[in-house]
């Protein structure tokens, strides 16, 4: 299943990936952004047009928050004939996004070892239990020219959220990624480049 | 860093090179750059040149960079495209029925400045949306009015070597911007290069100031001032034979080639190491110092041995280059065959206003044609990309190449069977 464009961000913090049959979210960072309005004062980023949509919370949150939903009843009521005078209810339940811990992704530059740019982060597959598995990185070119789409195991990435200028840090070197296959959003199976140290066999199929 | 460094010493060094060729013209000897109008066409075609390569692939880098999304940025870049297409035609007949070309040209750049400021200042949906459309009209409408400028300008025997100033101008300004705006994105930031667009749209006004001198009393009003009906001119032109074969070969040529370089940059950037970019941008800057070198020479040999030949010459380098390209094992190789693509660059750069101007330079319907003209390019150029992606999918990059190059034989073809000389006897050429 795939949902592509769909008007929602979701934020994808760090976390393990899990091995499941593929979901793709395409974060809609253009079209949702709107930097005119920073959402809860206490959740804004640095950057504008990823704190705008900040609302819609973390992707594995979502389900947290729906059962939760019932348990928090009675406050409902109360702020809800109010709220719907005039504007619709705020979220019932709004927590805060530090910046410091957490960023949005699409769009960093990836950076190699020797701190040279390597590409942009233009996608992140996820699994079906919402799991980053890998990250789609632009990678290469010239003024947008000659540029590869290639997919890199989740793992092999390093984030520094907070930092004011920082880069998603790719543990491996330029040389050991260049020749990986282009990732096609389409076909029924991509490849991506994973961890080396892992199953050999693996390390072949890039090839 | 070095990468930036190399591809402005390239733009640098290869100007002296371009600068030989100007001075010795055997048959046709009358410079066409000595009045103020042909100098100040010179650098309105260099500075326009300049600010087209901001707006060139890198807005995909630059919209990645600000967040959005693959899909919205295919949805941003198809809204330029299908709006430039829709512009060309009527654009070109709105152009004809401005005596004041000059004028054009100047609305035409202020709309650059707004769509390069509404990237940098704005980078969200609508504005986006809003300056892809502006800039993409704004095209449609420039290049006829500077065509149509440089007829006025140059008499009809000098137009070819004024048609040739024009695109050397215009390649050097898309060397020096491609330099530029590596060095403003790489340095500074990917927002700063559409400031820097807008900036350099300021200068390219000032080389109008000659232009606007010049008035409309010129040979463009003459001759767009049709006397028959606006319709009466177009029906004729429109099923012309000449015209039709004419921008058929050119769609077939750019449905070949505007796809290689992207190939041939992807391989580069899969096969060679650090140097990729560095190789890509040269192999960006190299064709233009070609086209810079040799247009005033293209132009001098359409005028005396006929267009013809120049466009074959400038055609047959596409399944040569796509040859070359396929059988190619070390992509470092790739330089030195982009060569041929300036040479069938400069032969277009000269060849579409200068046929044109033969076919449809006294109707009144100058600038339509062009449009249809450009029209029929832009097809090829869209169903490019898609076309040679689908093959190289399926059958690799080779077979991708051959494929282009198959369809570069096809425009060959169609020009050396079809397409009939257009050059008319001026008295003083053999």
């Amino acid at each position: 299943m795939t949902i592509r464009g769909s008007g929602l961000r979701r934020r994808l913090l760090c976390g393990l990936a899990a091995a499941a049959p593929v979901l793709t979210i395409l974060a809609s960072g253009g079209l949702a952004a709107s930097p005119g309005e920073p959402p809860a004062a206490q959740a804004t980023g640095q950057k504008p047009a990823q704190a705008g949509p900040a609302a819609s919370t973390t992707a594995p949150a979502a389900p947290a928050t729906a059962p939760a939903a019932p348990a928090t009843a009675p406050p409902k009521p109360a702020t809800a004939p109010a709220a719907t005078a005039a504007a619709p209810p705020k979220p019932k339940n709004l927590e805060p996004l530090q910046s410091a811990a957490s960023s949005g992704i699409l769009g960093k530059k990836v950076t190699g070892p020797d701190g040279k740019e390597l590409g942009l982060i233009v996608d992140v597959v996820v699994a079906a239990d919402g799991h980053p598995l890998a990250a789609i990185i632009d990678f290469g070119g010239f003024l947008g020219v000659g540029s590869r789409k290639i997919a890199i195991d989740w793992r092999l990435l390093r984030f520094d959220p907070g930092q004011p200028d920082w880069q998603v840090a790719l543990r491996l070197s330029r040389a050991e990624v260049q020749a990986a296959p282009e990732y096609k959003p389409d076909a029924a199976t991509n490849q991506m480049v994973g961890p080396p140290w892992e199953a050999p066999a693996s390390r072949n199929g890039e090839k | 860093m070095a990468r930036n460094d190399r591809a402005g010493k390239v733009a640098r060094t290869g100007a002296p090179g371009g600068g030989k060729d100007s001075g010795a013209g055997p048959p046709v000897t009358s410079p066409p750059a000595t009045s103020p109008a042909g100098r100040g066409l010179d650098w309105l075609n260099l500075f326009v040149g300049n600010i087209q390569t901001g707006f060139g692939p890198f807005i995909a880098v630059y919209l990645t960079t600000q967040g959005w999304t693959e899909t919205s940025i295919g949805l941003a870049l198809s809204l330029g495209t299908i709006s430039a297409m829709a512009s060309q035609v009527p654009a070109g007949a709105m152009v004809d029925a401005i005596a004041n070309k000059a004028a054009v040209v100047f609305f035409s750049i202020l709309a650059f400045s707004l769509g390069a400021l509404l990237f940098a200042i704005q980078p969200t949906p609508l504005p986006v949306y809003l300056a892809e459309i502006i800039h993409s009209f704004s095209s449609c409408t420039l290049g006829p009015a500077i065509a149509a400028i440089s007829l006025a300008v140059a008499g009809p025997a000098m137009l070819g070597l004024r048609f040739g100033r024009n695109t050397r101008f215009a390649s050097i300004g898309n060397g020096i911007g491609a330099a530029l705006m590596g060095a403003c994105g790489y340095y500074v930031s990917e927002r700063a290069v559409f400031f820097l667009t807008a900036a350099l749209t300021l200068p390219a006004l000032v080389p109008l100031l000659p232009l606007a001198r010049l008035g409309t009393g010129g040979r463009a009003a003459g001759r767009d001032a049709g006397s028959g009906g606006w319709r009466d001119g177009l029906r004729p032109l429109l099923t012309d034979r000449r015209l039709l074969i004419f921008a058929a070969s050119l769609m077939l040529f750019t449905l070949g080639n505007a796809a290689i370089l992207p190939l041939i940059g992807s391989a580069l950037t899969e096969r060679v190491g650090s140097t990729a970019s560095l190789l890509i941008a040269a192999c960006i800057v190299l064709p233009q110092l070609v086209v810079a070198a040799i247009s005033p020479a293209i132009g001098r040999l359409a005028e005396t041995r006929g267009r013809r030949l120049v466009l074959l010459l400038g055609f047959c380098t596409l399944p040569i280059r796509g040859l070359l390209f396929a059988a190619a094992s070390d992509p470092a190789f790739a330089v030195p065959v982009q060569i041929l693509d300036g040479i069938a660059g400069a032969a277009i750069g000269v060849l579409v206003p200068l046929v044109t101007s033969d076919i449809a330079g006294r109707s009144g319907h100058f600038n339509l044609a062009l449009g249809f003209v450009g029209f029929a390019i832009g097809i090829g150029a869209t169903l490019s990309t898609s076309l040679a992606g689908a093959i190289a999918d399926r059958f690799g990059n080779s077979i991708a190449l051959l494929g282009l190059a198959g369809v570069g034989l096809a425009a060959t073809a169609l020009v050396w069977g079809a397409m009939p000389e257009t050059r008319t006897p001026q008295p003083g050429t053999p």
